[in-house]
């Protein structure tokens, strides 16, 4: 019989810091990990326990995943306490990932806060490997403060490569010259026309609530306004019970949901 | 799949439950459905009480200090050790420089062996256990009144009872099994009053809620009788009768007029008036307390003013009419009874009382010592001036439970050898000079008495993990060492020992309590059914005495310097120093930190937010716990559960003491409040 | 032909003397004058034929309340001396070079004959069938739902609590049993549905006697019987209705919620309960995955990294709890998320059991008052 909490283990090839308490893992497995923009592993250090981690990168030939992390509680602190060589354990991929039809032929903008840019980071180089797919792609993402932000190096490489890059802080510091301010407050800058372009979201609660809730009130239709949830999860395959929302799992129901799907729940986004 | 009924081993409710065992391990709790207490239902502690037991960090071997670190032993080392150090001690500084603190955690037989141990084999009378921090004023004060310190009726009359007066005990979270009769009771319409500064759970469901002010218990009861009084609402004819010394007490109680109580605490006269009329005219009343009542240096007057009213309106004697002093611990009253208290042997016969102390020498062939030991507080003074040179621990954690944390562990550094018995290594255990591993309540046998004094059998469901032994084993395995002998069969014959000398447990037998559900002392002869509720016709000692008090406000009031007033207590997801319920998984995620629970206004004018960072300081110490903004605790206070080693709310509180019953005043000191985090 | 038989009465013991060769026998026996309890028969005469509703419910040998998983092997590794519980430091988890570690599965493989369940209990196992071995198949219990089975019977001595009968999950069952007796006296009517329960009988088809005509009609007579015999008549189609129909105030379940001791009971004692929560446990020589029964009704439950809890007001966990069970069980599996064991409505120390809720909802339907 299958057992589907066996983990497999990984191993930890490189850790690349990103921004206070936050760190990218690349992790390399033995077979191939076959994942989707959206998905997410449950990955575990033996002694500490499981979390569920949204995959940070496209799936490639070499059998590498990477894995972006904020140090936030017992697991995620064990998880940065590994160096590079060490082994991490992973199963999965799980959930159902960010719905692409949706996105063809049309402008992209993606709303990001803090961390929840490490599941739409795959959605991006995506669109950048298929530029024929999509229109214009706007970025809008906005941190706590400037040495928050996250692949921040990395995005000054996608401005050249045509993507639309708009940076907010919530407070600056000295030598922050950008916005100040919710990504929220950004829209007059995202030249595409709301109404028929695909929105991908992933945040804060309180974010996703607010970008969800504007974007509609533009004009953009429901189905194509797309976010991702965090929740608790002990089990990532629907059995455990700690990710409910409404007659929901987030795990294998989501963590992908469009605004048509969650609209309706109130305890979706007040669990 | 095995189920063996035992009891459980969190709060003193001593709920009936099962123990799953499969393969010889323990895989689950459930309740019993036919107990009279908890009648299928347990709380979350009782629930998870199965999985604790089988925690990889259990002590399994006995460990020796080399140097900074403790080694493995065998258990011939470790006695040896201890038994030649003790000896030692006891040689060159005399019986008296050595202390004992006894478990409410432990068995009865466990405790009766212990006090057995520290005055026929050490010869000393300095034994005591945590009830000197909870409730010592109960039995101090209820003895002092009607000659017997327990719960006088049974948990389950409260259901038929029409009205239930609780001051001072969070019930539905700290006992939660007497909660759910209590409710029962309300939905059967008895009328409920509960007196708390904080909004409790049972608070919601009070007819009258009386918020008085932290440490005025006093003041408001004796305005609650001055209307008694002054409105004629006196049981005269029970006055008359059943009790003595009235006329001075009635001239003291002209001075709490329901005006000058509302200014002392803070509740409105004409809700003193109230109650007064609801409490006195009502008949089948229960009044409830627990450590909102006792943890004062007022702790003795506190209960002795609760003594005074039940008896002023004659409720108390028959069923549902009574005085019921809540036991925090699944043994604590056990442990009392068993006399592991440095003034009195089992049963509260006194060590200064000739008669009795020359039954115990003729029973044990031993000369016994003849002056009172010392209380827990007197032993860390003790050992901080030197006198006080080895202390042996068992099942207790002075370095998380005491108050003014930094000063015990002071003391507990300064003694010359120290020995904790303990299923789990804790905040003491880390200054131990040898570790004795003890079974947990799933792996021995023995009798815990619970909080209405019922005597109940445990089931053994596995065998002790690793070389662990229970208690009793060791300690009869350290008295051999030490050239006395015990040697029992198992503890039902400690228990024939206890039943010899000790007149309340006269026909409790192991046998007699596997049927049912054990026997409430007291239970004189092995035909007699036990006693649900006491002072039946008499008084234990006659008649009932009325035992004059005066308000007297608490040793450290709030200031200007440090402006809030500290009350500290539990949660309903944990239990006291952490030792079991930490380390079970559902209980340590749903609390996991320590939060300081303070009121909005409070909140809003220091800036704090639900979960900012504040520092709490003391005149004693200072800890860093997150806030949580709630009304439940009023302006002014603040709530701190004493659970978490990382903030412990014991480096703030104050050591003052009641002057009788030694207890300290956990229920109220003087803080001030820094917000720290955003 | 028909999967019925009868069986004499003298027979049982016999009967399940044999199955317990290779099985362990498990059956409600009456605990020291006490209580009755679900636990390994020694004595095969004590078995309990009318037992109660055994508390917690059978899904404790399906899915225990504590459940080992997996064990990764650590040989040589002596763990620093703990000197408090939680949490793990990091420093010392395991550290194992890459490809070379061991982790055991726990699968508990013990085969097990559950006897004396109740009906309601086996139409609550169907649906945990259909939980756990839908989408990802939950392989513990699935080993343990194979190597189990479950011998029912007609429920004639339903208690007080119990309110099976208006929701169509016994006393008695048409199908989906592995085998359900119908006591007729002095003897059994055995009917066997599942492949595993006709099995059992055929292979000591000796100790089975074909029924008779008589022998229908008395069993029909016993489940008139039964159904007489219950006290509560409870349909959950109103309450259901009335929640959506947004006819529920706030302030009903904030009524609800203020008696919740927030024991986990209802959780626990559910046969349909199934929430668990997953922790490890370090040993001197490895590490051991276990889980264990959770619970909704918790605020910790659902809380997420940075101490945010979304559920912080009880309210919502105590609503949640009947929403599963009235709305969202039958959106996903089309039945209620409940089958009137009434083990809640014996555990809930706040008496806020479903059965209560439930009449009191039907009482504001027909008194109009939330309209």
């Amino acid at each position: 019989m299958k057992n589907i909490y066996l983990p497999v283990s990984g191993k930890i090839e490189e850790i690349i810091p990103q921004g206070r308490d936050v760190s990218l893992f690349r992790v390399r497995t033995q077979m191939p990990l076959d994942h989707a923009p959206g998905q997410f592993f449950m990955v575990s250090v033996w002694g500490a326990g499981e979390v569920p981690i949204s995959v940070a990168s496209l799936s490639g030939e070499d059998n590498t995943v990477e894995l972006c992390i904020r140090r936030a509680g017992l697991v995620t602190g064990a998880i940065h306490s590994l160096k590079a060589g060490d082994p991490l354990w992973l199963r999965g991929p799980y959930g159902n990932g960010f719905p692409l039809d949706v996105s063809r032929g049309r402008d992209i903008v993606v709303v990001a806060g803090g961390i929840g840019m490490a599941p739409l980071r795959p959605l991006i180089k995506w669109f950048m490997k298929k530029p024929e797919d999509v229109g214009q792609v706007t970025l809008l993402y906005g941190a706590r403060t400037p040495d928050e932000i996250v692949f921040r190096e990395e995005m000054e490489d996608w401005k050249e490569r045509g993507i639309n890059v708009l940076l907010t802080v919530d407070r600056a510091d000295e030598g922050w010259k950008g916005h100040v301010g919710l990504v929220t407050g950004l829209w007059q800058e995202v030249h595409s026309d709301l109404k028929r372009a695909t929105a991908y979201i992933c945040g804060p609660e309180v974010m996703i609530k607010a970008a969800m809730g504007e974007l509609f009130l533009f004009g953009m239709p429901e189905e194509r306004i797309i976010t991702t949830l965090e929740a608790h999860m002990k089990c990532g395959v629907g059995k455990c019970g700690h990710c409910y929302a409404g007659p929901r799992y987030i795990c294998t129901d989501g963590p992908v949901f469009s605004y048509r799907e969650i609209k309706n729940y109130s305890l979706l986004l007040s669990r | 799949m095995k189920k063996i009924m035992t009891v459980c081993p969190y709060c003193g409710c001593g709920c009936g439950l099962y123990l799953h065992v499969e393969n010889g391990r323990i895989t689950g709790t459930s309740p019993s459905r036919a107990h009279p207490v908890n009648r299928g239902s347990l709380c979350v502690k009782g629930w998870n009480a199965h999985e604790f037991a089988t925690h990889p960090d259990r002590l399994k071997y006995p460990l020796i200090r080399k140097g900074k670190s403790l080694k493995r032993a065998t258990w011939d080392e470790a006695l040896n050790l201890v038994a030649a150090r003790l000896g030692e001690i006891r040689t060159k500084h005399g019986p008296d420089s050595i202390g004992i603190l006894s478990s409410a955690k432990c068995t009865n037989e466990e405790n009766y062996l212990m006090m057995k141990f520290a005055r026929a084999v050490l010869g000393t009378n300095n034994i005591d256990h945590c009830a000197r921090l909870c409730h010592s004023s109960t039995v101090g004060g209820l003895a002092a009144a009607f000659g017997s310190g327990a719960m006088t009726n049974s948990i389950s009359e409260i259901t038929d009872a029409s009205l239930l007066f609780v001051i001072g005990s969070n019930t539905t979270e700290q006992h939660p099994m007497i909660g759910m009769h209590m409710l029962e009771a309300v939905d059967r319409g008895a009328t409920l009053i509960v007196a708390d500064p904080r909004r409790t759970q049972i608070a919601e469901f009070a007819h009258i809620h009386l918020r008085h002010r932290s440490g005025t218990d006093v003041a408001l009861l004796m305005g609650i009788m001055n209307v008694i009084v002054s409105e004629g609402l006196v049981d005269a004819d029970f006055v008359r009768r059943r009790t003595e010394n009235f006329d001075p007490f009635e001239e003291e109680l002209k001075r709490y007029s329901p005006a000058t109580v509302e200014g002392i605490t803070g509740v409105k006269a004409n809700d003193i008036r109230r109650v007064a009329r609801i409490y006195a005219m009502e008949k089948r009343s229960m009044l409830f307390y627990a450590m909102g009542i006792t943890q004062h240096i007022t702790g003795v007057d506190n209960v002795r003013a609760c003594a005074n009213l039940v008896m002023l309106s004659g409720h108390i004697g028959l069923p549902m009419s009574g005085i019921n002093p809540l036991r925090g611990q699944n043994n604590v009253q056990g442990a009392c009874d068993m006399g592991a208290l440095p003034n009195v042997y089992s049963g509260y016969q006194k060590v200064t009382d000739a008669r009795a102390r020359r039954k115990f020498e003729r029973a044990w062939r031993k000369k016994l010592p003849v002056n009172p030991g010392l209380t827990i507080m007197e032993m860390m003074d003790a050992a901080r001036v030197g006198s006080l040179k080895a202390m042996y621990i068992m099942g207790e954690n002075p370095l998380m439970s005491d108050p003014d944390l930094h000063h015990v562990r002071e003391s507990v550094e300064r003694l010359e050898f120290l020995v904790v018995q303990d299923i789990f290594p804790n905040e003491t255990s880390g200054l131990a000079d040898v570790i004795l591993p003890a079974a947990s309540f799933a792996e021995k046998e023995g009798t815990f008495t619970n909080t209405e004094r019922r005597v109940q059998l445990l089931g053994r469901a596995v065998g002790a993990v690793g070389e662990s032994m229970p208690d009793d084993g060791i300690i009869c395995a350290l008295a051999e060492k030490m050239g006395y002998s015990m040697s029992y069969r198992g503890p039902y014959e400690v228990m024939e020992e206890i039943a010899l000398l000790t007149p309340s447990y006269g026909g409790i037998l192991h046998h007699r309590l596997s049927d049912g559900f054990g026997l409430q002392w007291p239970c004189p002869d092995s035909s007699h059914p036990g006693t649900p509720y006491l002072h039946r016709k008499k008084f234990a000692k006659g008649l009932g005495t009325f035992i004059t008090v005066e308000f007297q406000p608490p040793d450290e009031p709030p200031d200007e310097a440090y402006p809030f007033l500290l009350t500290t207590g539990r949660l309903s997801f944990h239990y006291h120093t952490g030792t079991m319920c930490r380390r079970t998984a559902v209980l340590e995620r749903e609390e996991p930190e320590c939060l300081v629970e303070i009121n909005p206004a409070d909140a809003e004018r220091l800036g704090i937010r639900k979960r900012t960072r504040v520092r709490v300081s003391s005149r004693r110490g200072s800890i860093e716990p997150r806030a949580l903004v709630t009304g439940r605790t009023p302006e002014g206070t603040v709530f701190i559960p004493f659970h978490f080693m990382e903030a412990a709310a014991n480096i703030l509180t104050n050591p003052a003491t009641d002057p009788g019953a030694k207890i300290p005043e956990y229920k109220v000191c003087a803080v001030k409040i820094e917000k720290i985090g955003t | 032909m028909k999967n019925e038989w009868i069986l004499e009465k003298n027979h049982l013991s016999y009967w399940l003397r044999q199955l317990r060769k290779e099985r362990d026998l498990i059956g409600p026996l009456r605990d020291e004058g006490k209580d009755i309890v679900f636990r390994s028969v020694e004595q095969i005469h004590e078995v309990i034929l009318d037992s109660p509703a055994s508390l917690p419910s059978p899904k404790e040998f399906l899915i225990p309340q504590y459940d080992p998983m997996l064990r990764l092997k650590v040989a040589g590794h002596e763990l620093a001396f703990p000197s408090r519980p939680q949490p793990v430091s990091p420093d010392v988890h395991m550290k194992e070079s890459f490809g070379k570690k061991r982790v055991l599965d726990l699968m508990d493989k013990k085969k097990r004959v559950i006897f004396g369940v109740r009906s309601c209990d086996i139409s609550a196992i169907r649906l945990l069938d259909r939980f756990y071995l839908k989408g990802y198949r939950d392989p513990y219990y699935e080993q343990r739902r194979k190597n189990t089975l479950f011998i029912s019977v007609v429920c004639n001595n339903p208690d007080p609590t119990c309110f099976c009968i208006g929701l169509g999950t016994g006393p008695y069952l048409e199908e989906g049993f592995d085998i359900q007796l119908t006591d007729l006296g002095n003897r059994y009517f055995v009917q066997a549905a599942s492949a595993e329960g006709i099995k059992t009988v055929r292979g000591m088809s000796f100790l089975f006697s074909r029924p008779r005509k008589t022998d229908l009609d008395d069993q029909y007579e016993v489940f008139l019987s039964a159904k007489a015999r219950f006290h509560k008549r409870i349909s959950l189609e109103s309450p259901r209705r009335m929640i959506l129909a947004g006819r529920l105030k706030d302030d009903f379940w904030q009524k609800v919620a203020a008696r919740c001791f927030e024991c986990g009971g209802c959780v626990y004692d559910c046969p349909l309960c199934t929430c668990f929560t997953v922790t490890d446990r370090r040993y001197p020589d490895g590490v051991e995955r276990i889980r264990l029964w959770d619970t909704c009704l918790f605020k910790g439950f659902t809380r997420m990294a940075g101490g945010i809890l979304p559920n912080e007001k009880r309210v919502l966990r105590t609503m949640r709890w009947y929403y599963h069970k009235l709305i969202h069980y039958p959106e996903t599996l089309n039945k209620f998320g409940c089958v009137g064991c009434g083990r809640c409505a014996i555990t809930c120390p706040g008496k806020i059991d479903m059965a209560t809720i439930a009449t009191e909802i039907k009482g504001l339907a027909l008194n109009g008052e939330e309209e």
